[in-house]
């Protein structure tokens, strides 16, 4: 599929109109932002649509460089009259702020090579999923979340259809101009069943995508769904040990992120970073081999450009359990003399491993499958880390009972020391495209 | 010729905030007749200015500030249990009717009609101290406080290395016009102020903050408060740096008065939230009458306390705001209401229906959750104690509305061995589960305090400020997510 989708001029219009009015009212440097996101969705629960919700938010978002001095402004009141006043407020504003000589724009160097493969953000084709689709689609989830057997369980089913269209639009005063739209198209169903002792544990299942056809079959959306609410019943908390932790490729995000956020440049500068000066360095087990890629089709985290104008490009974050880059926006890179490379995480591409999630489970033997985390922290600061989970204990390689109201809590690193396999099964469904992960002698705590 | 419109209750909508918007009494009554051209019990619009500004002070100077300015209105169409939901940022009648036209589709019957005239509702309460509006408040005024608090901080302890300080003010002017003829209007302020600081020591760094938040103007900002947070944002951060890592498992654990009421907000008033509990999802559900506590053991959700950052003068349904027992002498008494699941139980709304801004249908929500003071002391609560923990400043917690299972991350805290708080702790998780823990709270003391941070909820994705306070109590066990020997 070719189609790369562009915003009307009238939008554009109104970027480039906020960066002269911003000069005129004396910035010496801006960047506009225009967004216009069209939000569609049906909720359904119990045999009747909960509520529909239909809406089209717009809104411009300025940053002015004036005297030396940086502030950033939005507003949703794109009214001619409101505007200028407003710029010129905000111009006011930013004189009474110390001088910052950081704060500048990017290089408009790093605005040049900018990628042109089509990374398919948007269906052309959106629009055509009409109101009567959608309940269609949320009432056969709940019918195929009630055909499941055990459905006598269910106390609650709660379905939704949802798709959605945005339109940006980028402008600076020194050269870069850039525009995207994306659309996608969602499919849920969570469902709440009763346990022997009064619990009502709920879970759920989603489907889909930028496109259409991502919204895909509305029945294993809802069967699954019940099936995950089943397999909640009877968790019991284990005892406090030292076990392996296999963690969900679909919830391992959570701890990637945890290690990611203290590469910011920020973090660094701010020592508020337990990954400060080990460049070079191994903080991982060999396994830990991670690439930034900005450039997958379809994937959640793909961009041309970054949030200021800065061309994507491909580099390693881990490689071979070393850490090999941080991710430096343009202000804090002056303030630690470094290049930039990119504010902030764009796709995780992972070093697989050959194995399935099962032969993963299979070779743990005993442990810990954690499905979900509830709550906690990591310090980024420190590293240290104290999460609630839920999931199943691992027995002879095998799924055994649920677990709930546990907790796993350590230093994050020396987790990922302990990091002894990767799975075959990224998770697309999330920027981090997370496999499963397998750790050896983690601290889990509960009765 | 006869006027067949009922007698208007009060004066009709004069000049208000939004008519510099041109908002008018014609406009809302086109606007509510199409959100009822196919029928519904029930329509309502939330119109809505916001203008909020943040100021941070970073490597010793105020070099960023940023101005947020939201303007729109939501228009809610109710039938029975289901909603239709449209907003506009455009408030022209034509935008205005095709978000009412929208939400409308919720209805398939033929039009509701609405009365003409509208009555506003006059004598609201006044609960936010403010002889000054923060629009009206210039930067040069606001700069000084940030630049003030990082010199005293630096000053305070050699270690510091990093302040950073970020202080917020907020404006927001709400009318409510619904399907009944009333129109309510408030301005609601807010104002917060963090201060977070790195320390290094012996080759470790730790950091913490501290924060505080109000719905009160800059006289908020006493010399008293500055002093305290300057003290508590570097002693919180430096005894992190003589903190052992807490046990594992099942144990005593004593809450500290104050933000310790993080423990009611997760476990039991997210679960008294109605919406939860009519659709059967709530592990609360059916449990009204039940005793679920000790009889010393009451908890309330009010929102009335002056200034307090949960307090408000009317929810954003335009219901009035009282108070709410959620326990009472160890019974559960009542949830917490917006107008849908108030018919649908067949109650008047208790004034919980809140909203993160006009992009949302509002939800029952918390206001300022607590528990109100028992007979124990704090230091015989403490002294009750063999092997356990005593915790005082907590980050953040979540919860599990059916499972009942919660969750909160304790920042600061001690050890309690044989009755004596012994070595500070730091970061570590608490999970339990709502109701086994609210059996589990076997003394309560007399010192209730309710905490001023700056506490945000999260609910379906939006996001309301809140209040939360508890005397000391003490968990008889709850499971501590500290590390395990083996």
């Amino acid at each position: 599929m070719s189609h790369l989708e562009t915003v009307s001029e009238e939008f554009r219009a109104i970027a480039r109109d906020a960066i002269k009015a911003s000069q005129e009212a004396g910035a010496q440097g801006a960047s506009a932002r225009v967004a216009r996101v069209r939000d569609v969705s049906v909720q359904w629960r119990d045999g009747q649509i909960e509520q529909v919700t239909e809406s089209t938010t717009r809104g411009l978002a300025l940053s002015l460089y004036v005297d030396g001095r940086f502030a950033s402004v939005s507003t949703s009141d794109l009214r001619r009259e409101a505007i200028e006043p407003f710029i010129a407020d905000a111009v006011a504003m930013t004189r009474t702020l110390s001088e910052d000589p950081f704060r500048t724009l990017s290089d408009p160097s790093l605005y040049a090579n900018r990628p042109a493969i089509d990374l398919e953000f948007s269906d052309p084709d959106y629009g055509s999923v009409t109101a009567a689709r959608r309940k269609d689609l949320a009432r056969s989830i709940e019918e195929a979340a009630r055909s499941v057997p055990q459905a006598s369980r269910i106390l609650s089913v709660t379905t939704s259809v949802s798709d959605s269209r945005s339109e940006v639009f980028r402008v600076t005063s020194n050269g870069f101009e850039g525009e995207r739209v994306d659309t996608s198209f969602w499919l849920s169903g969570s469902v709440t069943v009763q346990d022997d002792d009064g619990r009502r544990p709920e879970d759920g299942d989603f489907s889909g995508g930028r496109f259409v056809k991502d919204l895909g079959d509305p029945t294993p959306v809802g069967v699954s769904a019940t099936q995950r609410a089943l397999a909640r019943l009877g968790s019991t908390k284990a005892p406090s040990k030292v076990m392996t932790l296999v963690l969900d490729n679909r919830t391992g995000g959570r701890m990637v992120g945890a290690l990611l956020s203290p590469l910011s440049a920020s973090s660094i500068q701010q020592r508020r970073s337990f990954l400060e000066g080990r460049a070079g360095q191994i903080v991982g087990s060999p396994l830990l081999h991670v690439i930034d890629e900005p450039l997958i089709p379809r994937g959640f985290g793909s961009r041309h450009f970054d949030g200021e104008g800065i061309s994507a490009r491909r580099f390693p974050i881990f490689e071979d359990g070393i850490l090999r880059n941080y991710y430096i926006d343009t202000y804090y890179g002056k303030k630690l003399k470094m290049a930039p490379t990119t504010g902030g995480t764009s796709n995780l591409e992972w070093r697989l491993g050959p194995k399935t999630q099962q032969e993963l489970i299979k070779d743990a033997g005993e442990g810990l499958f954690v499905t979900g985390f509830l709550g906690g922290n990591s310090n980024g600061t420190t590293g240290d880390f104290s999460l609630g989970i839920q999931g199943f204990m691992i027995r002879n390689g095998v799924l055994a009972e649920p677990v709930a109201e546990m907790n796993i809590s350590g230093n994050q690193l020396e987790l990922w020391k302990r990091l002894v396999a990767v799975g075959n099964d990224p998770y697309t469904y999330s920027a981090m495209r997370t496999p499963t992960l397998v750790f050896e002698g983690v601290s889990f705590a509960g009765v | 010729m006869n006027d067949l419109s009922p007698a208007p209750l009060g004066p009709t909508l004069g000049p208000t905030y939004f008519t510099a918007f041109g908002v008018d009494e014609k406009l809302i009554r086109e606007a509510l007749s199409a959100a009822l051209s196919q029928g519904g019990d029930y329509a309502d619009l939330f119109f809505q200015h916001r203008v909020a500004h943040n100021f941070v002070l970073e490597d010793g100077s105020v070099n960023r500030a940023f101005k947020g300015t939201e303007l729109g209105v939501g228009v809610r169409v109710v039938k029975g249990d289901q909603t239709g939901y449209a907003f506009t940022e455009d408030l022209s009648l034509e935008s205005l009717r095709e978000a009412a036209r929208t939400a409308a589709t919720i209805a398939e019957g033929a039009q509701t009609f609405i009365p003409a005239r509208f009555h506003v509702t006059t004598g609201l309460p006044s609960r936010y101290p403010t002889t000054r509006r923060f629009d009206h408040v210039r930067p040069e005024e606001k700069l000084p406080l940030l630049t003030g608090l990082n010199d005293r901080t630096f000053s305070m302890n050699p270690a510091i290395r990093k302040v950073n300080i970020t202080f917020g003010d907020e404006m927001s002017a709400i009318l409510i016009a619904d399907s009944s003829g009333r129109i309510v209007e408030d301005l609601q302020p807010m104002t917060l102020l963090y201060l977070s600081c790195v320390a290094e020591k012996n080759g470790e760094r730790e950091q913490n903050t501290y924060g505080i938040a109000a719905r009160q103007d800059m006289s908020f900002y006493s010399q008293d408060r500055l002093d305290l947070m300057v003290r508590e944002a570097v002693d919180r951060t430096m005894i992190l740096f003589d903190a052992v890592q807490a046990p594992a498992g099942e144990m005593p654990v004593v809450l500290g008065a104050g933000a310790s009421g993080i423990l009611l907000h997760e476990a039991i008033g997210h679960g008294m939230e109605a919406d939860f509990n009519r659709k059967g999802t709530s592990i609360y559900a059916d449990k009204i009458g039940k005793k679920v506590a000790h009889p010393f053991v009451n908890i309330v959700d009010e929102g009335t306390a002056e200034g307090a950052r949960g307090s408000i003068n009317i929810d954003d349904e335009g219901n009035a705001v009282g108070r709410t027992n959620l326990v009472e002498d160890g019974v559960l008494t009542t949830y917490l209401h917006d107008t849908i699941s108030a018919k649908h139980y067949g109650v008047k709304p208790t004034g919980n229906g809140r909203r993160e801004s006009y992009q949302y249908a509002p939800l029952p929500r918390m206001r300022s959750t607590y528990m109100q003071p028992g007979p124990h002391k704090k230091e015989e609560i403490i002294a009750s104690v063999k092997k356990g923990l005593y915790c005082t400043n907590f980050t953040n917690g979540q919860v599990q509305i059916g499972a009942g299972d919660f969750t909160f991350y304790v920042k600061n805290g001690y050890l309690i061995e044989d009755g004596k708080l012994t070595r500070p702790i730091k970061d570590v998780n608490i999970i339990g589960n709502g109701p086994k823990v609210l059996e589990q709270i076997d003394m309560v003391a007399d010192d209730l305090t309710i905490d001023q941070g700056g506490w945000t909820c999260g609910k379906d994705g939006q996001s309301v400020p809140v209040s939360q306070g508890i005397p000391t109590v003490r968990v008889a066990s709850i499971t501590v997510g500290g590390r395990s020997d083996s």
